[in-house]
């Protein structure tokens, strides 16, 4: 038996330091957004945006090689999580990804516009924390690492206090004359942009979390709605609205 | 370079004779008339595996041996990772595996940089080559500090021809002007301006002369030296210049004095070139802390402003002669850019160190760390 399934091993092996790989190009590709946002670098904004296609690329080869193992090999268990959650992560890593050209397309809008030091030592804060939210959810993928999965939604809340404060200081620029409306609303977007990437190293550490437990924190709220539904009046008729898939 | 030609000889040297020892092996299972390769051999000792794995781990670059399938047959610490970033390991063994595929594609030598943005940013030269028997070898040289050095270097030449020649092409622009001149408000207004440029370019000389100075002083005549009396002297030097600018200069002190060992002039010149940053880089109505904390067998001396801090990419080079994070305001606020070399030679001169904290927009902290002379706690006991 296990000689049989030798092959599908290595080739699970390969998958997932595909994945890994991706995820670190996107790690890498965070302090790069962040320099190219507050330096005004154009040429890294251009290399940033190019660099997503090669991204897009191996997402595309990655996602079609679990396709064909799901189908060639019809993994079952853990094996089956594994493969159907390194799907789903792949999809959160490429759109983190394109977050990262969003910055940087930004930065090629606000091009010329000097920003206050409050401002950029948010900015570099925000930076460094998405990092650190990506670098965490790739080593609870690589070393099947539970806690630290956990302990990246704690991580992830820093980030989103950070962003409201940016908001803050965005309000304050803008009032005290420093930046113009069209800067503060690319700054507000940029804002959110950092956000995003940290919600989705939360949803890959939410994913290793599945991988190796088989339980999503969505669980929760599933059983919440299932046993309201059990004891409901309505018949069996679906109410308006009342698909169950997130929590 | 060099080191990779060494750690190619030596990894092929023992691969080599680690394969021609092993079949000598066998071959005298076989037969006992081969006595001939003891003389051939240089010395009696077969290099075993452990022993070539330790060979690997001593040589400061990567290496990785692989097989005609592209499995890893041999590496060692380096190429396996061990010390950099997480996600760099992960892309330096991508680039790892693609260009030793290249290389055995072409049949040949490929060399490639990566360029990782970390942070910190690293450079990473990776070389790959086929080797006899389908095998492939990979080096991985880490070069960042090297681009580092490299970019002091160019930035250094480049600065300091601009720091020297900006004032005197304006002197000489100024002085044309005034020749044919002969309004006299016109040459008042010109002539003040020649002064202006003249004490800016005395003022960068001298620092340069200072910074020489301390730099040639490597070996400071130590004596006993007040810290208290230090910071008293650095703020009173700063203190008209802050209250023109409306900042607070607060110091913080422990009960008892501290006392160092080292150059009095050098501490307070190193303690006062802080204040003075701290001075330049706040707003109207900030406040500049220098406090003074004893600690074991170190007294640290922090100097903590409010002002717009340093950008986080710049952190790593502001003590470098003549780097400027801004250009634009630092020729306002009259600095030659030499005030933080002056401070980081001081502290090598004392067996010391300076470091830096910061955050834009909150602030700057700058703690000297000082070693205290055993046994000499406070001012009394000398």
């Amino acid at each position: 038996m296990e000689e049989l399934r030798k092959s599908f091993h290595h080739e699970l092996d390969e998958v997932r330091l595909s994945l890994a790989r991706l995820a670190a190009s996107v790690i890498e590709a965070i302090p790069r957004a962040t320099n190219v946002l507050l330096s005004g670098d154009l040429e890294g904004a251009e290399y940033l945006i190019l660099a997503d296609d090669e991204i897009d690329s191996r997402s595309i080869a990655l996602e079609d090689r679990c396709y064909q193992l799901l189908a060639l090999q019809a993994p079952v268990a853990g094996e089956l999580r594994q493969l159907i959650s390194i799907l789903k992560m792949v999809g959160e890593i490429e759109r983190s990804a394109d977050l990262t050209v969003n910055i940087a397309k930004a930065a090629r809008r606000i091009y010329g516009h000097s920003l206050d030091p409050k401002l950029r030592g948010i900015i570099t804060k925000m930076g460094e924390q998405a990092q650190q939210l990506f670098t965490s959810a790739l080593q609870s993928f690589e070393e099947n690492d539970v806690a630290i999965a956990g302990a990246i939604d704690d991580m992830d809340s820093y980030l989103d206090s950070l962003q409201r404060q940016f908001v803050q200081a965005i309000f304050e620029s803008h009032a005290a004359g420093s930046i113009d409306l069209q800067v503060a609303i690319q700054l507000a977007v940029v804002a959110r942009f950092y956000e995003r990437i940290g919600d989705h190293a939360v949803n890959i550490g939410e994913r290793v979390l599945f991988i190796v437990s088989g339980w999503r924190p969505e669980n929760k709220g599933a059983a919440r709605h299932d046993a309201k539904t059990a004891y409901d009046d309505t018949y069996g008729i679906p109410l308006p609205h009342s698909d169950n898939t997130e929590g | 370079m060099l080191f990779v030609g060494i750690a190619i000889g030596l990894i092929v040297g023992a691969l080599l004779s680690h394969q021609f020892f092993t079949r000598r092996g066998a071959n005298k299972a076989n037969s006992e008339s081969i006595e001939f390769s003891e003389e051939l051999s240089p010395s009696n000792t077969e290099i075993h595996d452990a022993e070539l794995n330790a060979v690997l781990n001593a040589i400061p670059l990567g290496v990785v041996v692989t097989d005609e399938q592209g499995n890893v047959v041999l590496g060692n610490y380096i190429a396996a990772g061990v010390g950099i970033l997480r996600h760099i390991d992960v892309l330096v063994d991508e680039a790892t595996e693609r260009i030793i595929k290249k290389s055995r594609a072409t049949g040949s030598v490929v060399r490639e940089t990566l360029e990782l943005f970390g942070p910190p940013p690293r450079t990473v030269v990776i070389e790959a080559m086929p080797l006899e028997g389908d095998k492939s070898i990979a080096i991985i040289e880490d070069i960042s500090e090297r681009t580092r050095i490299d970019a002091v270097r160019t930035d250094f030449v480049a600065n300091i021809s601009h720091e020297l020649k900006t004032p005197v092409g304006a002197l000489s622009i100024l002085a044309d002007t005034i020749r044919d001149e002969d309004d006299l408000k016109v040459i008042h207004r010109l002539s003040s301006k020649m002064v202006k440029e003249s004490n800016r370019m005395a003022k960068t000389i001298d620092d340069l002369l200072e910074l020489s100075r301390i730099e040639l002083d490597g070996s400071v005549i130590p004596e006993p030296v007040s810290i208290f009396s230090v910071v008293a002297e650095s703020i009173d030097r700063m203190a008209y210049f802050a209250a023109q600018a409306g900042i607070g200069i607060v110091s913080q002190l422990p009960e008892d004095d501290c006392v160092v060992k080292g150059d009095r002039l050098q501490l307070v010149s190193a303690v006062s070139n802080l204040i003075d940053n701290a001075v330049k880089y706040s707003e109207k109505g900030d406040k500049v802390t220098v406090r003074v904390s004893p600690l074991e067998e170190t007294v640290d001396v922090s100097v903590s402003d409010e002002g717009i801090g340093i950008p986080q990419s710049d952190i790593d080079r502001i003590f470098e002669r003549f780097y400027r994070v801004d250009r634009a305001r630092s020729r306002g606020t009259g600095g030659t850019g030499l005030g933080l070399s002056i401070v980081r030679h001081v502290m090598n001169n004392h067996g010391g160190s300076v470091n830096v904290t910061s955050q834009e927009g909150e602030g700057s902290t700058f703690v000297l760390t000082l070693l205290r002379p055993s046994g000499n706690t406070a001012v009394n006991n000398i």
